[in-house]
């Protein structure tokens, strides 16, 4: 166990020949479902994000024409202000699906972080790292992240973002160490510390590369969540907004008591549907990637 | 079926050294103990939650005295009698300095003296929190209750009958519950239900009590208090039932293939009692601590299913007290049910102890 | 002469590898045994030990299936029954009441949320042996504590201990003396040393020579070391790729081996000069259960292998015939070439483990 020779020592994702999205595509094509949910996600980012550059942003109040039903002009019909309930549709997707994804974003960011750094050198500050994720995790997020918005009125949507993330990386937290820990014990690790590589560079080509699969799992699940937290808080109205968004269409079919008229149903079953739709996109991903990027959960 | 050696020497060397008999042992026992760390931590937690909500009151934009003086006086008071009422309203002396202010609140916070509501200034903000707060715990009490049961039973036949299309059919419900957000699910059930199906009557079960039944200790008033917290108690369990589900579902296939259950079968055992003591009893385990965590998010979630449904629990009285800016409720809201959510995990996680007899003697280290 | 209390017949099992494949992990295992005798399964790993054990108690994983073959038992009420044919409650009220196993790494064997006694109490409850007892707290209590020692086990120690705070040995013991609860006639030990230090190893063999003794128990004992096996059994039989190879009395086969196989273990255990074991004297690696070899399995390893041995599956072949199924019978066609390297003088028994 002396001389290694360092041509010797490949990692194994690179010794396959394959890249991570080449295993990605695997993965998702040996799971019907985790396709069909991928492809789900897809449809409704894509109508989120390129159907407003396709629809014409034009969409005047008409105050004689509120609660239209739906028609060849207006698809979904329109809504109390006489607003078409379509082009509002396709513009409420982008924020809370940008907002989420920053915000898992973040809680991933810091979960590979600081759980690299645990499972790697353990000792004292993996100690201190786990009392921290401990106490973290027992804070009710959504309680906070409401006492910020009731105090710090008009936050805008990064704000969230950043509190939503720095509540949720603590639950990846301990799943992430515990993987990193794992891949430290194999072999082709092993033989990068013996060859003196460096803490930081063996955590970020040997390790990491190898947990892509099991990180991309975590971030899909994070956006789910994030989304539930956000959602909420624009369902509440206590987000400031400038652009329709799917929570604000729920909370002005909420407020004014629109849900309970049959007429309003277009404007008020469109972002249920949507929501719903998306967040089941994702979890179909999600358990479809895991269990075809996650050898062991295969097996079983 | 292979096994880790357990080498005897090191066992031995452990069971010559009894901890504890000197009394620096007994202290050390107590503070390493379980339980102790674990209640230390709640109180930790308690007090992060309140300090956050201290400073976050402290820092916001303006000064709080002069925006509750500012409300107050919209409503009709004169400035200086606004300025003295808002000062009356929180539990701190105004003009002291941080350090004193953050020292009388924590006073505030043990003796349960946390200021005045500023809305109906003569009611204490614990007693307003208070009147809101059974209805809400009862509620999401009841969606853990039904959910745990419907979710560990559920999970559990979904792993003995693995493949199955009972498995596939319970699996995809079980991620549907856990993926879709609860108020949008219940915000369905409504619309769909009572809007459009008009066989839910929403309109009449929406509040606490129908009007006319009296509260007191009789069935009259538990089945309608019930009844009102229908739709909210399914909210919670939808979400919890999910993922109770799925978690059991995982936990009970792994258990089936220990060895433990092999030797029980081949103990000749009888079905039911393998799958209760055996299979059951051990998948719970890593299923418990996700009860503990669904808490939080449940609690939390309150808030919006609450305005969902338009059930006056403590959610909804967070929610007008944001809007009238009434921030002693609003701060006192936030540190009551995180307080209770954190009472209730901890609780979860001390049952844990005692239905598994390893906790006791591991390290920290899971 | 009496009847055997276990007759295995042409027994085939198979383990389900894809949807529609499956490996044979164990074929055409024909077995007579005898109360009181012992009979020791030995074998490399993989070559379907513990298959076959679990399969004489249909305690096969959800992926195993007994694909043909019969197990007829000798019940304690005197009549024979056919495993394969029990319904699942006769079959529950059969397993440790007639026949119970001692697993091969017991470190699990215990539901770890649950006390020793516990362990007892609801075997001895769910198996009310008719005679009208009710086992009361103290009845199991007394029964477990007597089981214990006689496993010497202490009662007040182990009794309400949890499985976690046993070590490895006294799970052992724990397990064999649970095993013993109910009496049963056959007893299946699965390399029960195996995990354990050598002096464990010597008192657990100590204790099961003197439980048999004590009970008479029919005893099958599945294990890897040539030296327990000689220790312990009366009889033994060799396993080679799922297939017993040769089987006689431990005299016939430590002394007059006519497997080469067989003969190979043996040499690889007994060195011919000094002291350390020619592991090397079978070369090659068994074959894996997708490829097996034609004719007799064993021939793409063995010096002695000719074109014949290509051919057709070799059947054992009676050598001497002996009373109590102790016939020594073999597999292979050139079985008159296999002699041991030397002559062993010195008994088998005192010979070191691989
Ligand atoms: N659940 C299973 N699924 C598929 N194949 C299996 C299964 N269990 C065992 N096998 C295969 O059956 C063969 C026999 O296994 P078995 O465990 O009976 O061997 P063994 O002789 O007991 O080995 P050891 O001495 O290592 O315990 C092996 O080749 C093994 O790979
Ligand atoms: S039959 Fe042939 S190959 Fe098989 S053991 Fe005998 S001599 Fe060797
Ligand atoms: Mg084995």
């Amino acid at each position: 166990m002396t001389a290694i020779d360092a041509a010797a020592v490949t990692t194994p994702h690179k010794q396959r020949g394959e890249t991570f999205f080449g295993r990605l595509w695997t993965g998702l094509t040996r799971s019907p479902a985790g396709f069909a949910g991928t492809l789900l996600v897809l449809l409704i980012v894509g109508f989120s994000f390129i159907g407003p550059l396709v629809v014409s942003k034009d969409n005047p109040v008409d105050a004689t024409n509120i609660w239209a039903e739906p028609s060849a002009e207006h698809w979904l019909g329109t809504e109390y202000q006489g607003k078409d309930t379509f082009i509002t549709l396709v513009n409420s997707g982008a924020e809370p699906i940008w907002v989420g994804t920053l915000a898992a974003l973040m809680a991933v960011f810091v979960a590979v972080a600081l759980g690299s750094i645990a499972g790697y050198y353990r000792g004292r500050i993996d100690a201190v790292l786990l009392q921290l994720t401990d106490v973290t995790v027992t804070i009710p997020q959504f309680l906070l992240m409401l006492a910020v918005v009731a105090f710090f009125e008009n936050i805008p949507p990064w704000g969230i973002a950043i509190v939503v993330g720095s509540t949720m990386w603590a639950f990846l937290f301990r799943s992430i160490r515990a993987q990193v820990m794992s891949l430290k014990e194999r072999e082709f690790v092993e033989a990068a510390r013996l060859q003196n590589l460096g803490g930081a560079r063996i955590v970020f080509r040997e390790i990491l590369p190898n947990m892509a699969g099991f990180i991309f799992v975590n971030f899909v699940i994070s956006v789910n969540q994030a989304i539930y937290a956000i959602v909420g808080l624009f369902v509440l109205g206590l987000m400031p907004s400038g652009t329709p968004n799917w929570g604000l269409m729920i909370h002005n079919s909420w407020s004014q008591n629109f849900y309970l008229n049959p007429v309003t149903l277009p404007y008020v079953i469109a972002p249920l549907v949507m929501i719903v739709l998306f967040t089941v996109g994702l979890v179909t991903m999600g358990r479809g990637l895991d269990q075809a990027l996650n050898p062991r959960l295969r097996e079983r | 079926m292979t096994a880790p050696t357990a080498p005897p020497p090191q066992q031995r060397a452990a069971a010559a050294a009894p901890p504890g008999r000197t009394a620096s042992g007994v202290m050390r026992r107590v503070w390493t103990s379980y339980a102790f760390r674990r209640i230390l931590q709640s109180v930790f937690v308690i007090w992060l939650v309140s300090t956050i909500t201290f400073l976050l009151m402290h820092f916001m934009p303006g000064d709080p005295i002069e925006i509750m003086a500012g409300r107050l006086n919209s409503a009709g008071m004169s400035h200086d009698q606004a300025l003295a009422t808002a000062a009356n309203i929180v539990n701190y002396d105004p003009d002291a300095s941080v350090w004193a202010q953050y020292l009388d609140f924590l006073k505030g916070l043990v003796t349960l003296d946390m200021g005045n509501s500023l809305t109906s200034p003569s009611k204490t903000v614990f007693d307003h929190v208070m009147e809101y707060l059974p209805w809400t715990l009862f509620a999401v009490g009841a969606g853990i209750v039904l959910a745990t049961v419907i979710g560990l039973s559920i999970g559990m036949a979904a792993a003995y009958r693995r493949g199955s299309a009972f498995d596939h059919a319970m699996t995809s419900i079980g991620s549907f519950l856990t993926g879709v957000p609860n108020y949008i699910l219940i915000a369905a059930v409504v619309v769909i239900g009572y809007t459009v199906l008009g066989i839910l009557p929403f309109l009449d079960m929406r509040g606490r009590v129908t009007a006319g039944v009296e509260p007191g200790f009789d069935p009259v008033f538990f089945g309608d208090a019930l009844y009102h917290a229908i739709l909210p108690i399914i909210a919670f369990a939808f979400t919890a039932t999910g993922s109770f589900l799925l978690n059991m579902k995982a936990a009970t296939t792994e258990v089936l293939t220990e060895d433990y259950v092999t030797v029980a079968r081949a103990r000749g055992l009888k079905p039911g009692r393998i799958s209760r003591s055996y299979v059951g009893r051990n998948a719970m385990l890593p299923v418990i601590p996700q009860v503990a965590l669904q808490m939080g998010t449940l609690v939390g979630g309150s808030i919006v299913i609450e305005q969902i449904l338009d059930y006056p629990g403590v959610g909804q009285m967070l929610m007008s007290a944001i809007s009238d800016r009434d921030y002693p409720v609003v701060q006192a809201a936030v540190i009551i049910l995180a307080t209770s959510v954190v009472i209730a995990s901890l609780i979860v996680d001390l049952v844990l102890v005692k239905i598994d007899p390893r906790i006791k003697t591991e390290g920290q280290d899971a | 002469m009496t009847e055997p209390i276990l007759s295995v017949r042409d027994l085939s099992i198979a383990y389900r590898t894809g949807r529609k494949e499956s490996v044979t992990a164990v074929s055409g295992i024909d077995l007579d045994l005898y109360e009181g005798q012992s009979l020791a399964l030995v074998g490399e790993s993989g070559c379907g030990k513990t298959t076959l054990g679990l399969g004489l108690l249909r305690l096969l994983p959800n992926l195993g299936e007994i694909t043909s073959g019969s197990l007829t038992y000798r019940l304690k009420d005197g009549s024979t029954q056919d495993l394969l044919a029990m319904k699942k409650e006769q079959l529950r009220r059969f397993r440790w009441n007639e026949a119970a196993m001692v697993f091969q790494g017991a470190m699990n064997a215990f539901n770890p949320v649950i006390r020793i006694i516990d362990h007892f109490a609801d075997t001895l409850r769910d198996h009310d042996c008719g005679d009208g007892k009710k086992w009361t707290k103290a009845a199991v209590e007394a029964r477990a504590g007597e089981l214990l020692e006689t496993v010497r086990l202490d009662p007040d120690r182990v009794l309400q201990s949890y499985p976690h705070e046993l070590s490895g040995g006294m799970k052992q013991r724990a397990l064999i003396a649970l095993a013993i609860a109910l009496d049963p006639k056959v007893l299946v030990l699965d390399e029960p040393t195996t995990a354990l230090d050598l002096l464990t190893q010597r008192s657990i063999v100590q204790q099961l020579h003197e439980l048999r003794a004590k009970f008479g128990f029919t005893m099958v004992f599945i294990t890897h070391d040539l030296g327990l096996a000689a220790e312990l059994a009366d009889r033994v039989a060799t396993m080679y790729a799922g297939s017993i190879i040769e089987t006689g009395s431990a005299r016939d086969i430590f002394y007059t081996p006519k497997h080469p196989y067989t003969a190979g273990l043996i040499n690889a255990v007994m060195p011919v000069k000094g002291d350390r074991p020619a592991l090397e004297s079978i070369p090659g690696f068994p074959p894996s259960l997708k490829a097996m070899p034609s004719g007799c399995a064993f021939h793409p390893r063995c010096e002695f292998a000719t074109a014949a041995c290509q051919g057709e599956r070799v059947p054992l072949e009676l050598l001497t015939e002996r009373p109590q199924a102790m016939d020594h019978a073999v597999a292979c066609l050139h079985h008159d070439r296999v002699r041991l390297d030397r002559k062993h003088n010195d008994s088998p028994k005192e010979t070191s483990r691989v």
